[in-house]
């Protein structure tokens, strides 16, 4: 069993017996310390996709999907095309992709991997953390390195833009957690 | 669905008075103005009993103004589930319950009534199915909030005409007074309302009112800020009807009381310092410039539905009445220099009262009652 809050895009889970695959999952604190997260999930038998909203602490059945490794190749509207380590190709539809797609760059290196249902690649899983260069983001604000204040960036590749730490400057390399979406911290 | 005849609402009390307050005002507009039979669980019929005097806390099924109150134990034993069902704040409705439910013709409607917060995310979550996961039954994430697109706030019907009617009547004002055994107002004195949690601004606070320039009457019911205002009196504890005063600061203690009641000392006073949920929304519906503790969590998480609310609250307002709203807030909720940030907000009194009446009308448009009754309508 897993809690809504660990699932992530290319989690598939059991939803009143139907195999739905997370498209994107956000996570957000309620009060009393309680948390939701907000799921767009599709489901794998009838490709109609939905809106759902459950406690943190919710308890779901994964259903352990085939995976294997690859590494990003291309994308070829509106897929995008892996590649394992026997050059075969695999493609992934822009919609089932979720906010993966954020990190996705030409050249990238990050050992992806993508899951299969009934022999069909359906997401694609990144690492929990990923390294990334800043694009743009303001100059630093000198003295604060307490890691609080947070401020814009632009990610080199996507394009993304997320809050990072006021003392990051353009050509940083950060570490991301790509479950959240949060800066972690910069890059050795 | 059709309308729903009737209500199922489940309370596990967590601690203080929040959820039970937002749960029984729910029950009884529920039953009293839209006419449901309401059946209310409550895990806990002490602090139920606090809010509400006449319950017998020992009965297990028992009618309080219209709702029937049913005392919720481990042990539940299976109903006919109701039409719409409402879970409070995430609480467990007993699975035997749930499983009834879903074999239910027609199926009944379940709500997940969620805390109030005014950050952005509220929206796109409100009225979201929650599909469970091994029953043909899905739950919705209903969020209450202070814009069109949330399920709005609880507000009785004909509450502002009556809080109308009582800030502009002397006299009932004056007879209110007498009844909590206070003197008249003299000319300059500013009456408050001080309901809060542990809060470590509180000595500073005290300290400026003791040592400003006005008469402060300070109105304290009885609860968890209550010792360290008897601290600054150096005693060691208080109860209701003791009066303490010192330099410029009188404080009266007052009982805990019903939710009536306390609507009536919010619309007296001329500033409200509130805390939680439930009185943050009656002091909006005061109209009085308010305070606001809010509940705190872990990583500082509420600071950022704080500054949401403040947000939304003083758009509108001169930079110099929102400067002070801002500081305030923050200064009473863990921030630094209260003394000062009240003698500012203080000096925009009159702005945020007549921003409050305003902001009260604005919410007044969006029920949260006839939002739930509309949304199960919808539902099937």
């Amino acid at each position: 069993m897993k809690i809504a809050q660990d699932l992530r895009a290319g989690n598939v889970i059991n939803v009143g017996g139907e195999p739905m695959v997370i498209l994107k999952a956000e996570y957000s604190r309620s009060g009393r310390n309680g948390s939701v997260v907000k799921m767009k999930m599709k489901n794998l038998l009838t490709d109609s996709a939905k809106e759902t909203v459950y406690a943190a602490d919710d308890k779901f059945e994964q259903i352990i999907l085939d995976k294997k490794e690859c590494t990003y190749s291309y994308f070829a509207d509106p897929m995008f095309v892996f590649m394992d380590t026997e050059y075969n190709q695999y493609e992934v539809e822009k919609e089932n992709v979720g906010d993966v797609v954020n990190y996705l760059a030409d050249g990238m290196e990050d050992i992806c991997e993508v899951v299969f249902y009934d022999g069909k690649a359906i997401s694609v899983e990144l690492p929990n953390t990923i390294v990334r260069e800043v694009e743009y983001t303001e100059p630093a604000v000198r003295g604060d390195t307490s890691g609080k204040v947070m401020k814009p960036a632009k990610l080199v590749g996507s394009g993304f833009e997320l809050p990072v730490a006021a003392f990051i400057e353009i050509g940083d390399k950060i570490e991301i957690d790509t479950r959240t979406n949060e800066f972690k911290k910069r890059a050795n | 669905m059709a309308r729903p005849n009737s209500c199922d609402i489940f309370c596990a009390v967590v601690d203080n008075y929040g959820d039970i307050g937002v749960c029984w005002r729910l029950a009884r507009q529920m039953a009293n103005e839209q006419g449901l039979q309401v059946r209310m669980w409550v895990d806990d019929l002490r602090s139920f009993g606090k809010l509400c005097p006449e319950l017998d806390v020992t009965l297990e099924v028992q009618t309080c103004r219209g709702v029937e109150v049913r005392h919720w134990c481990k042990t539940f034993t299976v109903v006919e589930p109701a039409d719409l069902v409402i879970g409070a704040f995430a609480c467990e409705v007993p699975k035997s319950y749930v499983e009834a439910m879903a074999s239910r013709h027609p199926k009944s409607v379940w709500l997940n009534l969620e805390y109030l917060s005014a950050e952005d995310w509220v929206e796109g979550c409100h009225q979201l199915p929650s599909p469970h996961p091994s029953l043909p039954l899905s739950k919705y994430f209903f969020f209450p909030g202070f814009t069109d697109k949330t399920g709005g706030l609880l507000l009785e019907r004909g509450l502002l005409v009556r809080r109308d009617a009582f800030q502009s009547d002397a006299s009932a004002q004056a007879e209110y007074w007498q009844c909590l055994s206070l003197p008249p107002r003299v000319a300059g004195e500013l009456r408050v309302s001080l309901f809060g949690y542990e809060n470590e601004a509180m000595e500073a606070l005290l300290s400026a009112w003791e040592y400003g320039s006005q008469l402060v009457t300070c109105l304290l019911p009885e609860g968890r800020a209550l010792p360290q205002v008897a601290a600054h009196f150096g005693v060691t504890s208080g109860k209701a009807g003791d009066v303490w005063q010192r330099g410029n600061l009188r404080v009266h203690v007052l009982p805990f009381v019903e939710q009536e009641q306390y609507d009536l000392l919010l619309w007296a006073c001329d500033i409200n310092f509130v805390r939680g949920e439930d009185s943050c929304v009656r002091a909006q519906w005061a109209g009085r410039p308010f305070i606001w503790h809010i509940y705190p969590q872990h990583d500082g998480v509420h600071l950022e539905k704080l500054e949401a609310l403040r947000q939304l609250y003083t758009a509108g307002l001169p930079d110099e009445a929102a400067l002070a709203v801002q500081n305030m807030w923050l200064s009473w909720n863990g921030g630094q220099g209260v003394a000062t940030a009240w003698q500012d907000f203080i000096a925009q009194r009159v702005c945020l009262a007549r921003h409050g009446v305003g902001w009260s009308q604005r919410l007044s448009k969006n029920s949260l009652a006839l939002n739930l009754l509309d949304f199960s309508r919808r539902t099937e």
